[in-house]
């Protein structure tokens, strides 16, 4: 530690150089990661936030509400199942809404509409105004982020392309499925929007998209044992299904693995040169007697510090890119990721050291004594 | 047994098809306290010697024991910590850490054997005291003159307290009142502390601060009389 701090003193220009890309590349994975998670909050925030462990669909739809129509007669039958310790049925519609209660709205708005049972466990909790109500099919919970295009409690909805109205008596926050903002409504609402069509139920009464069940351990198998229509995955299967999801992720995913092995290898190298730049010197320490692992200690702890400087002004840098990004970006950054991503980044520039410490070991002291004859 | 002995040391190199026979056959012992050179024209070995005396290079036969140590007998680590203990380098100039302030220089070598102690500093004090560099403790090595730095350097071979003291063309970048201010300091500092000295030179206005003489040539060591310490006393004195 004591070398290794000296030096970065007295080499501070090439140092802060190294630094400074570091910082760089800190900056990026930690735009990417925030970048990431704000996707796919958007895309799948209400799935995420909803307390089941798994999803049970209708058979061949792979896992995707869309493709899925069960009825909802199924609830009370999966909910007796082991270690089920309860169900909720949902349905999901994608609709343009405009404000009905200025006269002159002309902004179209694209929501998703859920439908669910009013006090179940899939209804989230309003921030504003009141839950809804079993009895009062006309009004609905809204996420929070239509307040900012102007709705406000009481404002009445009104669904292009269908004669249904709807009333929003509660807001809600972070409900966003698909990448909309989240209308949630009661089931039979729900299909008098999406159902509207004769014949497009296919003849199934009650019809939803999908059953959430709340449980350890549920047997998925089984079920399918038992109700031949259908499939259960897990949540997080379920979350895969969601409409761009995997996607999404698997491009954000594949940056960030390019970025984080192009940073192991620009460390490397950058070490790598200064080491063997250094090499005379450390033979000569050698023959007054350093160890390597003495010698191996200084740099690794000399990486290891500005690694750390680094990250940390990396994460306040991408803090401060937060504040300045518009509201409409999905950008979120969660302290889990970031806290995840800078461990990574250190580890990852701690192991691209370790070649240059090989690279020490490898020094001959006898290079320190003139010129050898 | 103290100080540092050579039995039948001899160093072959292999040079492409050619074998070349850097040392043959060396014997010699320097005692405590004692200060030897030895001298050559380049090429005869003297590097090779050193490099074997300081536990660099293995010879290709032979045994050399530094203070009751076997160095064939040790492993790449443990002749590294014999290094540090008990051997003290003064290498050619510039071979200061270039970062590292005057007595920092010292220290590191007490931080390369685990942790620093107070008196540890006093000891570096002391020692850059004695060698006239209390004023220039904070100063870095491109701030010092030649001789101030080879003054830093021979602190810091003293500074661990080893037994053997191996200087390495001490003065090969000094002009020549610099050259005996160093080399009279080597000498006094090896008497005063009790070392086995050995300075590699090619420089022989240098050995009349030696107690004996050695003359290497063709890696065949010799003991050379006609610069043994009472004559070049005698000289000195008369002239």
């Amino acid at each position: 530690m004591f070398l290794a701090i000296k030096e970065l003193k007295h080499g501070k220009l090439r140092f802060l150089m190294i630094g400074v890309i570091t910082v760089l590349i800190a900056w990026l994975v930690f735009i990417l990661s925030g970048l990431g998670n704000g996707l796919s909050t958007l895309s799948a925030a209400t799935f995420k936030n909803m307390d089941a462990n798994y999803v049970t669909f209708e058979d061949g739809s792979r896992s995707s509400m869309s493709r899925s129509l069960l009825s909802e007669s199924l609830v009370e039958k999966l909910e007796n199942q082991t270690n089920v310790s309860a169900a909720s049925a949902m349905g999901a519609t994608m609709g343009t809404v405009l404000n009905n209660s200025k006269s002159d709205d002309k902004e179209k708005v694209d929501i998703a509409i859920l439908g669910i049972t009013p006090g179940s466990f899939l209804e989230p909790n309003v921030i504003d105004g009141k839950p809804l109500q079993a009895k009062n099919s006309l009004e609905v919970i809204a996420n929070d982020t239509l307040k900012k295009k102007g709705f406000k409690i009481g404002d009445i909805l009104k669904i292009e392309g269908s004669l249904e109205k709807m009333k929003i008596v509660g807001f809600v926050k972070n409900e966003t499925y698909n990448h909309l903002p989240a209308v949630f409504t009661t089931l039979d609402k729900w299909r008098s929007i999406q159902f509207a069509a004769p014949g497009s139920d296919k003849g199934i009464e009650k019809p939803v998209n999908g059953i959430m069940l709340k449980g350890e351990n549920v047997d998925s198998a089984k079920i399918k044992q038992l109700f031949k229509n259908t499939e259960t995955v897990t949540k997080a299967a379920a979350i895969q299904g969601m409409p761009g999801y995997k996607e999404e992720n698997g491009t954000i995913t594949m940056m960030l693995a390019f970025l984080l092995a192009i940073s192991a290898f620009v460390l490397g190298v950058f070490f790598y040169v200064l080491t063997l730049q250094k090499s005379n010197q450390f033979g000569i320490l050698k023959a007054i007697g350093a160890s390597n692992r003495f010698l191996g200690r200084a740099i690794v702890s000399q990486v290891f510090l500005l690694s750390f400087i680094s990250i940390v002004v990396g994460i306040l840098l991408t803090y401060g890119t937060a504040l300045i990004l518009p509201d409409e970006m999905p950008f979120s950054l969660d302290l889990k990721l970031v806290v995840l991503y800078a461990l990574l980044l250190l580890v990852i520039s701690i192991l691209s050291s370790l070649v240059s410490v090989r690279k020490i070991t490898k020094i001959d002291p006898l290079q320190a004594i003139g010129r050898m004859e | 047994m103290s100080g540092i002995q050579f039995k039948n040391v001899s160093k072959l190199y292999q040079q492409g098809e050619n074998q070349v026979l850097a040392l043959d056959e060396i014997s010699l012992t320097v005692e405590q306290g004692e200060f030897i050179a030895v001298i050559g024209p380049s090429g005869s070995g003297k590097s090779t010697f050193l490099a074997i005396a300081g536990a660099l290079l293995h010879p290709s036969k032979g045994e050399v024991i530094l203070n009751g140590k076997n160095l064939n007998e040790l492993k790449p680590k443990d002749l590294a910590q014999l290094r540090l203990e008990e051997i003290g380098f003064i290498l050619q100039t510039s071979n200061l850490v270039p970062y590292l302030n005057v007595l920092e220089q010292l220290l590191v070598v007490k931080r390369m054997a685990g942790k620093l102690a107070k008196a540890d500093k006093e000891y570096a004090n002391e020692l850059l005291q004695s060698l006239g560099l209390a004023a220039k403790l904070g100063k870095l090595p491109e701030q010092l003159s030649g001789g101030e730095r080879q003054r830093t350097a021979i602190a810091r071979a003293f500074m661990n307290n080893p037994s053997i003291i191996l200087a390495d063309e001490p003065t090969a970048s000094l002009d020549s009142k610099r050259a005996h201010e160093v080399v009279q300091l080597i000498a006094n500092e090896a008497k005063s502390r009790n070392k086995a000295a050995i300075m590699v030179t090619h420089d022989e206005r240098m050995l009349e601060y030696c107690d004996k003489v050695y003359r290497m040539e063709d890696g065949r060591l010799k003991h050379d009389d006609s610069f043994s310490h009472e004559k070049l006393k005698a000289i000195s004195s008369k002239g």
